[in-house]
């Protein structure tokens, strides 16, 4: 875990009021916040990030029309150093998609004994035992219903939950949930790009946004021919 | 002593006139005890022999089980049970009246043993095999007792049978006549050694009998319970009774049985399966409150009766002060807590681990795994970096999917990759694997089957 220090101005040591503002439950509307963050593996995604990294304590949303546009890939190398902690502890899968594809997962340099796959129609429950046992360094889950009071207070939930436990959560939500509000820590939104992705930061600590784009590092040479 | 209780024989004991109808009647039945005189019995086995159709472990199980509620001293033979009840003579009123009780409860039990009691365990063994009723106590009695029996008793091999034949020895009692250094030369130390245990010139240890335990109780509340809550509340004591049980004997079980009786004359049976043997009543309480909230009972509850699968050997973790993986921390109980807590409210089925099978066809080349609890490395490096060079999508449909849009707004990325195996088992493929973008973005791992129709399958997304 990297604690990536705030590069605030009015955090000096001899300034009280700055200690006490640089205290990591403070959040202050404009300013950079100090945050434990977990290296994206992707140095474009690092630099635009607040903190430098997915946020270590509370959930992320990525948001995305579809799967299949490399919303698994931005995760795989924050996964896979979870995989070679040790001891490495669980990544939990809460209501995938599809299947997790085991020999995919162990050619990117998961260990699969590691992984815990849970089927379920009532994820947010689900997230929330992952979280709460302290047992996963990592949960992913992927949510589809689109609002509700029911579904934010079960979100404001897993966000207390998360940063008490200290675990990177990861909600996977379609685009329409980007209406609604969301006590997560970041949002993120996916879209097509060839070659990689663009990402739009819809939230984040420290109120900035914008949009970015980032390439794919593992991806092979191109067509060996077409039918 | 001896005396006294040859006297205890013909009257039943002072304690016991008023249950002692029957077994005043069931110890007339016994053959008189053959005491000595002069010295006190040192042991007294009882052989109880069933017939070899009889004979099976779970039989003999019982059968153990049941000499346990006697004695401590109980040991297994292949056919028999031995037990040693000289130690608990005082306690039930008489060697005659504990062996009266001990067969009346075989009789209960459907069981009809060959019985005998003797000085030592081969002795007893022996008179049991071959039917000999009797009940000597006294060691200077036994060998008028054995000396008719005939050699094959002992259950010595042919040759060794042959060999005492020639020497005209046909009786224990010829043989146990035979001059001492002669017999070991002929016939071995061991020989030797199995007369001195008959005749009980040298001990004999034998291995206990552990009785198989479960813990079980029943309990009927005083008032019918409807709510889920009144009925844990009733399951506390029970629950912190099988924890009390459990840690008295340093063990775990990783199964609880429950059964609900209503009034009806209906049952509902619950289980609880564990990821690991425990024993805190806390936590079983919390995987049963999960499992009750996922069932509506039928009609209030007016019987409870909760039963533990096998005792299992557990060890007790210290907690760690570190959380889990923080500072060095181990994985404490936390990852089977999970797992459980999980599959008590979603099923077993809902959460599962992933293994690699080796295999090259695709939705084969992985499955479904119990999740580990101590994570052993699944793969060897070689076949790792062979699936590291081999691109497979990261998610894989359950089942193959018509294509998402036509074959013509495909963009194609990479391919062909053949896949063309299985034709042993039936369940051959023969497809070329393309990776393509769909118009909106997503890649896909698609496939052609190379026979004809040649149809195009959707297989797996790039995620």
């Amino acid at each position: 875990m990297g604690r990536n220090p705030s590069t605030s101005p009015d955090t000096a040591a001899d300034d009280p009021l700055g200690s006490l503002l640089a205290h990591p439950a403070l959040w202050r509307g404009r300013s950079l916040a100090r945050t434990d963050t977990h290296s994206t593996g992707y140095p474009t995604l690092d630099e635009a990030l607040p903190g430098g990294g997915w946020p270590a304590n509370g959930f992320s949303e990525i948001l995305s029309p579809h799967p299949g546009l490399g919303e698994l890939r931005l995760l795989m190398p924050l996964l896979v150093r979870f995989g070679q902690q040790s001891p490495a502890r669980w990544v939990a899968w809460i209501a995938p998609p599809f299947e997790p594809y085991a020999p995919a997962l162990a050619g990117a340099g998961l260990p699969l004994e590691r992984q815990l796959v849970v089927r379920t129609d009532e994820p947010l429950w689900a997230l929330e035992q992952a979280i709460d046992s302290g047992a996963c360094a990592a949960v992913l889950g992927w949510l589809r219903s689109r609002s509700g009071d029911a579904l934010q207070r079960s979100l404001r939930r897993l966000q207390l939950a998360a940063q008490r436990q200290r675990t990177p959560v990861f909600l996977f939500r379609e685009l329409a949930a980007a209406r609604c509000a969301s006590p997560a820590e970041l949002r993120l939104e996916l879209h097509f790009r060839v070659g990689g992705a663009r990402l739009e930061l819809l939230k984040s600590r420290g109120g900035r946004r914008g949009a970015f784009d980032i390439e794919w590092t593992d991806n092979p040479g191109v067509t060996h021919g077409t039918p | 002593m001896a005396r006294r209780e040859r006297a205890a024989a013909l009257r039943p004991p002072a304690d016991a006139p008023r249950r002692a109808a029957p077994q005043a009647r069931a110890i007339a039945d016994l053959p008189p005890v053959l005491d000595s005189l002069f010295d006190e019995p040192i042991e007294s086995w009882l052989a109880l022999q069933l017939p070899a159709s009889e004979a099976t472990p779970t039989m003999l199980g019982r059968l153990g089980t049941l000499a346990y509620r006697y004695t401590s001293r109980v040991s297994l033979e292949a056919d028999a049970v031995l037990l040693e009840v000289q130690g608990s003579v005082r306690l039930f009123g008489g060697i005659q009246a504990l062996c009266a009780q001990l067969l009346e409860r075989c009789r209960a039990a459907g069981l009809a043993p060959r019985w005998a009691l003797a000085p030592t365990p081969l002795a007893a063994l022996v008179l049991a095999r071959a039917d000999r009723r009797i009940m000597v106590r006294a060691r200077d009695r036994l060998m008028g007792e054995l000396a008719s029996l005939p050699v094959e008793s002992l259950g010595w091999s042919a040759d060794t049978l042959e060999r005492l034949d020639s020497l005209g020895v046909r009786t224990l009692g010829a043989l146990l006549r035979l001059p001492r250094a002669g017999f070991a030369k002929r016939f071995g130390k061991e020989a030797l050694l199995t007369l001195d245990r008959l005749s009980g010139a040298a001990a004999e240890p034998r291995r206990g009998f552990l009785p198989r335990e479960h813990f079980q109780v029943r309990s009927e509340p005083a008032f019918e319970l409807v709510t889920q809550e009144a009925l844990l509340q009733h399951l506390a004591p029970l629950l912190e009774q099988l924890e009390q049980f459990l840690r008295a004997r340093q063990c775990g079980v990783d199964l609880l049985k429950l059964r609900l009786a209503h009034r009806a004359g209906q049952f509902t049976r619950l289980d609880v399966r564990l990821a690991a043997a425990d024993v805190s009543a806390e936590r079983f309480t919390t995987l049963l409150s999960e499992q009750l909230a996922r069932r509506a009972l039928p009609a209030a509850v007016i019987d409870c009766e909760l039963r533990s699968g096998a005792l299992q050997p557990f060890i007790a973790h210290s907690d760690s002060l570190w959380r889990p993986a923080e500072h060095g921390g181990a994985l404490g109980r936390e990852s089977p807590a999970l797992i459980e807590r999980l599959r008590a409210r979603l099923g077993s089925d809902a959460v599962y681990g992933l293994c690699l099978v080796p295999q090259h066809r695709p939705e084969i080349a992985w499955r479904v795994a119990e999740p580990a609890l101590d994570a052993p490395s699944q793969c060897s490096a070689e076949a790792l970096y062979h699936l590291s060079t081999l691109r497979r999508p990261l998610w894989l449909l359950r089942q193959t999917a018509q294509l998402p849009c036509a074959v013509s707004d495909l963009h194609w990325i990479a391919g062909p990759e053949r896949i063309e195996t299985g034709w042993w088992d039936g369940q051959d493929v023969a497809r070329d694997y393309y990776v393509v973008r769909e118009p909106r973005g997503a890649q896909l791992w698609v496939y052609r089957e190379r026979l004809p129709p040649h149809e195009w399958r959707w297989h797996g997304v790039f995620g």
